[in-house]
């Protein structure tokens, strides 16, 4: 299936969704007008690829540096089918990088690992 | 308008130690271009990485209630995206602390749902603040929220003392519209 990569902007995270190499990546900014419009699209490749997905090793690398209320429960959703994919057999680690003095970000990556047990969290500092 | 007047409005600001303000109408191109600004704007001040981070969050879940909520419209009442709506945000110092006060029109038959939505977060502790938001986070979605529902919670929870709001009457009890105000301390 095809890769998918949108550019970041100054509200928008850089999405880089490498299926070929099984590594998803989300960086930057994350605000954008309407969450649900913005991650549509996202959801849906990402739904398309882990359907027929079975014994695969997954690399997810977050790096965040902002995130609005919306797109925070737009990242939880993409979280619980990640859990659902590592669950149904797949391998999943998830990199979370959050800056140290940002415990917002750091708590909501714990609480990621938390409700999704299946997946191999590692919370990680920035420089 | 004279200038005289500009100056005591100007005069008043700096007493107030307003770092930033804005009224007008508000677009997603408009809020990131003053948030940007803000985050330079900050990067001179004392504030601790902390409090900047936490600031930016109340800046932008305010400014962006703005752009979905506010009563007064250029764009097309029922879109969802590309709105432009009017408003208006202050950031100030105050000893030490900062705060962030947004006002934007509202129908009146939206009061009560508001009210709602605030009260309840006046008396909470930061704990249960917390948990309140971990809570909705991960429950459905609120129908008439164009968000996650989570704005006036994610406020809260950056504020460093209870969340302050009221509703002012601005064209007489009579009018369909009133004007929100939501200060939020960091």
């Amino acid at each position: 299936m095809q890769n998918l990569h949108i550019p970041a902007t100054s509200y928008s995270p850089q999405v880089d969704f490498d299926f070929a190499r099984h590594h998803l990546s989300l960086r930057g900014e994350s605000y954008p007008e309407n969450a649900s419009v913005f991650f549509a699209p996202i959801m849906a490749a990402l739904d398309a690829y882990l359907t027929p997905l079975d014994h695969v090793r997954i690399t997810v690398d977050v790096q965040l540096a902002y995130f609005n209320s919306a797109s925070t429960k737009a990242i939880l959703a993409i979280f619980e089918r990640l859990n659902a994919a590592a669950v149904a057999g797949n391998y999943v680690t998830v990199n979370w990088h959050s800056d140290p003095d940002d415990d917002t970000i750091m708590e909501f990556g714990q609480e990621i690992a938390e409700d999704s047990p299946a997946l191999d969290v590692h919370l990680l500092a920035l420089a | 308008m004279s200038l005289d007047h500009f100056y005591r409005f100007q005069d008043l600001a700096r007493q107030q130690s307003v770092v930033f303000y804005y009224t007008g109408y508000f677009s997603q191109a408009i809020v990131s271009a003053m948030g940007d600004a803000l985050r330079q704007r900050l990067n001179q001040t004392d504030a601790s990485n902390v409090q900047r981070r936490k600031l930016f969050s109340v800046f932008i879940e305010m400014a962006q209630n703005v752009v979905h909520y506010s009563a007064e419209h250029l764009s097309a009442s029922d879109s969802t995206d590309q709105e432009i709506r009017r408003g208006a945000l202050w950031v100030g110092e105050q000893n030490g602390h900062f705060y962030v006060v947004c006002a934007n029109p509202v129908a009146r038959e939206q009061v009560g749902r508001i009210r709602d939505k605030l009260m309840p977060l006046l008396g909470m502790s930061n704990d249960d603040i917390k948990q309140l938001y971990k809570q909705k986070l991960r429950s459905d979605n609120d129908a008439e929220s164009k968000g996650a529902g989570l704005g006036f919670l994610t406020v809260a929870r950056e504020a460093t003392e209870p969340v302050e709001f009221d509703f002012i009457d601005e064209d007489g009890p009579l009018s369909p519209i009133t004007m929100f105000y939501l200060k939020a301390s960091i």
